[in-house]
C-alpha cells in the first residue's frame, strides 16, 4: 500500500512544497509503524491458538496417564511432557506487547482522520473560520500529546534505570513502555504538520490542503465503510445458484465488479469533497 | 494550580463544560478527554506529580490483558469479508425459509443476524450484503424501498450478536464481566431479528406482490447449502463454549475464532495483499479504539478527584420521579448524542457519569448496557442522517435515498418497539448470562 499523503507531488502548490515533502516522509514512518502494530496482532493470533493447542496437548497427556497407564508407561510419552505445557509468562507478554497495537498506529489514524470525533458544528463552517478552528484544535492536540511524550519517556526511565519487570514471568517492561513515547512523538510530529498545514490554510484559505486530513461527508463516510468492507479487491457477488431467474431488471451495476470499486485509495474524492476534516 | 481554582466541585463543572465545549468544536475525542484530564489533575494535586500521574496512564491503562481481546474481534470481523460466507449465508437463508411470505427479505434478515455473529461492525455488514441481497429481492421483483430498508436495518444486528467489540468496551469500562455481555446480547439479537422478521411477513401477506414468496427448493439442495455456513457455527460455537466452559480465555477464543476464519479466507483464495489491508485496517482500528479508552481513563481519574460522578447520582437520585422516566430521559439523549457520534465514543464518553447513576436508580449494569448499545444501533437506521441508510444508498445509488429511508421505517418503529420489550421484560437479557455462568 502505498503512503495515503494528502497530496500527489505533482499537485503540490509552490509554496507547500518543504511541508509536502515531511508529510510524505511522516506518512513513511507512520505507514511502517502500523504495519508492526498489524503484524503484532496476527501474532497475537497465532499464539493465542498455540497456548489452546499446548494447553489441551497437556490435558490429552495427563487423560492417557490417567486411563492407560501402561502404555502411557512404555510409550515414554512422559517425555513430551515438557512439550504440552502452555507457555509460561503467556499473559505477561501479552500485556507488554500490547503496546504495539496500543499505540504504534496512533499517528496514521490521525493521518487518515481515524479518530473519532464530533462534525455536526464543524461540518457546517466553510472557509477562514473551519480552518482556524482545525488549527487551535490541533494545538491543543499538540500540547497534551507533548505533555504525553515528556512524562511517557520519563514513566519508561524509571522502569528502566530501576530494572522494573513483571511480576510472573519477570520480563522486563522497559521495552513496552518506550514505545508510549515513540508512537506519541511521531504522532506529535503528524499533528504539527497538521497545524502548520491549518495555519497555512488560515492565512489563505483558498489555497490547495496541504498536510491536512479532509472532513468527509455522511456519504463519502459511507463510501469509507464500504471500502473498508471490501478492501480495494472487492468480494466475490455472485447472483445465487439454482434458483429460476425471472427477468434480469434492476440489476444495474451489481456485477462481481460493483461501481464502487477501482478508486484509488479515495484519495481523488477526499480532493474533490474539498472540505477539510 | 494553574487556574488558582480551590473547590474541587467547581473545577469538576468547569472541566466537564470545557471538555463539552471542545468535542462541539470537532475536537477528536481522545484530545478534549485527556486535556481537561491532565489540566484538571494539575489544578487539583499540582504539575509535577499531575502530569507524572497522568503520563503514566496510557501504558498502564491500556496494557490489561482483558483489552486484548479487542484485536481479535475487529480481526474476525475484517477476515470474515474475504471468507465469502456472506453469499453462503444468503444462500442457505432463502433455500431454508424463502417459502415464507417476503421470503427474500426474510432470508436477508437472517443471514445478517448470522453475519453479525462474525461482524462486529453494523455499517460493514449492511454495506456487504446490500451488495448480496438487494441484486437478488430485485429480481424477483420485491419493492426496492423494502430491499434496501432490510438490509441497513439487518446491519444493526451486528452489535449485539457475539462476538461484539462495542459490548467489550462496554464491559471494560464499567468493570463487568466481558463473557455476561456478550450472552447478555445474544437474545435481544435474535429477538429484534424475529421482530423484523415479522413485520415483513405481515407486511408481505397484506401485499404479497411487493415481496413475494420464493419456493421450490428441494432437501438435498437445502443441506448442500450448509456447509458453507460452517464459519459461523464455529465461530459462536468457540466464543461462547469458551465462555461457558472456561478451556480458554476471550482472547484466545477469539484468535482460534480470526485464525478458522483466516484459514477459509486463504482457502477461498484471499490474495496476500488483501491480507495486508485487513490487518492494516484492523490496527487502525484497534488503536482508535485504544487512544480512547486511555483518554477517556485520563479523564476518569479528573473526575474521580471532583466527585462529580457522586454528585450526579445524588441529583439523578434525588429526582422526584418514577426510575423509568429518568431512563426515558437518558435514552432519549443517547438518541440524539448518536445522530451526531459514533457509538464507542459515545459509550466511552458518558458511561463513567451516567452509568454509577443508573446503579444507584436500580437498574442491572448487564441490562443497561444492552439497552444503550441497542440504542446506538437505532441512531444508525434514524432518518436523517442513519449511517446505514447512506451506506446502502452508496452501494446501490440506483435507488435514491428518499426510498432507503422510507424503507427503513417499519424497521426504526420495530426498535423502538422491541427497546421497548427489552425494558418491560429484563429478563430477555439477564436470562441467558445468569443460566450459563451463574
Amino acid at each position: 500500500m502505498t503512503p495515503e499523503a494528502t497530496l500527489g507531488p505533482a499537485d503540490t502548490p509552490a509554496d507547500a512544497r518543504t511541508l509536502s515533502r515531511f508529510d510524505r516522509l511522516v506518512a513513511y514512518v507512520e505507514d511502517l509503524l502500523n504495519l508492526i502494530a498489524a503484524l503484532a496482532i496476527f501474532g497475537l493470533m497465532f499464539l493465542g491458538v498455540l497456548q489452546i493447542l499446548l494447553r489441551k496437548s497437556g490435558d490429552l497427556l495427563t487423560y492417557l496417564q490417567q486411563t492407560i497407564p501402561s502404555a502411557y508407561d512404555s510409550l515414554a510419552l512422559e517425555a513430551l511432557r515438557p512439550f504440552a505445557a502452555p507457555i509460561t509468562g503467556y499473559i505477561d507478554f501479552v500485556e507488554l506487547s500490547m503496546a504495539t497495537f496500543a499505540f504504534l498506529g496512533a499517528a496514521y489514524t490521525q493521518r487518515l482522520g481515524g479518530h473519532i470525533r464530533m462534525e455536526m458544528l464543524i461540518g457546517v463552517l466553510r472557509g477562514r473560520a473551519l480552518w482556524a478552528v482545525e488549527c487551535l484544535g490541533t494545538l491543543l492536540a499538540l500540547f497534551v500529546v507533548g505533555v504525553l511524550v515528556w512524562y511517557g519517556w520519563d514513566h519508561f526511565m524509571r522502569a528502566y534505570t530501576n530494572g522494573d519487570s513483571t511480576i510472573d514471568a519477570e520480563y522486563p517492561t522497559w521495552p513496552s513502555k518506550l514505545l508510549v513515547p515513540v508512537a506519541f512523538g511521531v504522532w506529535w510530529l503528524r499533528l504539527a504538520l497538521q497545524a502548520i498545514g491549518f495555519a497555512r490554510l488560515t492565512i489563505a484559505p483558498k489555497a490547495v490542503p496541504v498536510a491536512v486530513p479532509l472532513m468527509k461527508s455522511v456519504s463519502a463516510q459511507a463510501d469509507d465503510e464500504i471500502r473498508d468492507a471490501f478492501g480495494s479487491q472487492g468480494v466475490r457477488a455472485e447472483v445465487g445458484e439454482g434458483a429460476p431467474q425471472p427477468g434480469a431488471d434492476g440489476d444495474a451495476g451489481s456485477g462481481p465488479e460493483g461501481p464502487r470499486e477501482g478508486r484509488p485509495d479515495g484519495q481523488s474524492d477526499e480532493r474533490s469533497g474539498g472540505r477539510p476534516r | 494550580m494553574i487556574f488558582g481554582f480551590t473547590d474541587e466541585f467547581t473545577i469538576g463543572m468547569i472541566g466537564v463544560t470545557a471538555m463539552i465545549t471542545m468535542i462541539v468544536l470537532g475536537v477528536r475525542v481522545v484530545f478534549a478527554a485527556s486535556l481537561v484530564g491532565l489540566l484538571g489533575v494539575v489544578e487539583i494535586i499540582g504539575w509535577q506529580s499531575g502530569a507524572a500521574l497522568v503520563g503514566t496512564i496510557p501504558h498502564s491503562k491500556s496494557v490489561t490483558y482483558v483489552l486484548s481481546v479487542l484485536p481479535m474481534f475487529i480481526l474476525i470481523g475484517f477476515l470474515a469479508f474475504h471468507a465469502g460466507i456472506t453469499q453462503a449465508l444468503f444462500d442457505a437463508a432463502r433455500k431454508w425459509i424463502g417459502w415464507v411470505p417476503g421470503g427474500l427479505a426474510v432470508a436477508t434478515v437472517f443471514a445478517t443476524a448470522g453475519f453479525a455473529a462474525v461482524s462486529g461492525a453494523s455499517t460493514a455488514t449492511a454495506a456487504v450484503f446490500a451488495r448480496v441481497a438487494i441484486p437478488d429481492m430485485l429480481k424477483y421483483g420485491y419493492n426496492r424501498r423494502l430491499a434496501a430498508g432490510v438490509v441497513a436495518a439487518g446491519g444493526t444486528l451486528a452489535t449485539l450478536i457475539p462476538p461484539s467489540a462495542i459490548l467489550v468496551i462496554y464491559a471494560i469500562i464499567v468493570e463487568e464481566s466481558v463473557g455476561r455481555l456478550l450472552l447478555a446480547g445474544f437474545i435481544p439479537g435474535v429477538v429484534s431479528a424475529l421482530i423484523y422478521a415479522g413485520i415483513i411477513m405481515v407486511n408481505a401477506k397484506r401485499d404479497p406482490e411487493s415481496a413475494p414468496s420464493v419456493s421450490g427448493f428441494t432437501w438435498r439442495e437445502r443441506f448442500a447449502s450448509l456447509p458453507g455456513t460452517f464459519p459461523i457455527f464455529a465461530v459462536v460455537l468457540i466464543i461462547i463454549s469458551a465462555i461457558y466452559n472456561g478451556w480458554a480465555t476471550p482472547t484466545e477464543a477469539g484468535a482460534l475464532g480470526a485464525f478458522v476464519v483466516l484459514v477459509i479466507a486463504l482457502f477461498r483464495g484471499m490474495k496476500m495483499s488483501t491480507l495486508r489491508e485487513a490487518l492494516m485496517e484492523t490496527a487502525k482500528l484497534t488503536v482508535m479504539i485504544f487512544s480512547l479508552i486511555w483518554g477517556i481513563l485520563i479523564f476518569v481519574r479528573f473526575l474521580g478527584y471532583t466527585g462529580l460522578p457522586t454528585a450526579f447520582q445524588e441529583f439523578v437520585t434525588s429526582i422526584d420521579a418514577p426510575p423509568i422516566v429518568i431512563l426515558l430521559c437518558i435514552l432519549l439523549g443517547y438518541a440524539i448524542l448518536g445522530m451526531f457520534m459514533d457509538a464507542i465514543g459515545m459509550l466511552l464518553l458518558t458511561l463513567p457519569v451516567v452509568h454509577p447513576a443508573m446503579m444507584a436508580l436500580g437498574y442491572d449494569s448487564i441490562w443497561f448496557g444492552i439497552i444503550v448499545v441497542k440504542m446506538a444501533e437505532v441512531c444508525l437506521i434514524t432518518p436523517p442522517i442513519g449511517l446505514n441508510c447512506f451506506v446502502v444508498n452508496g452501494v446501490r445509488p440506483d435507488i435514491p435515498l428518499s426510498d432507503v429511508f422510507r424503507g427503513i421505517l417499519p424497521f426504526f418503529i420495530a426498535d423502538v418497539i422491541t427497546i421497548g420489550v427489552l425494558i418491560a421484560f429484563p429478563a430477555l437479557i439477564t436470562w441467558l448470562p445468569n443460566q450459563l455462568i451463574g
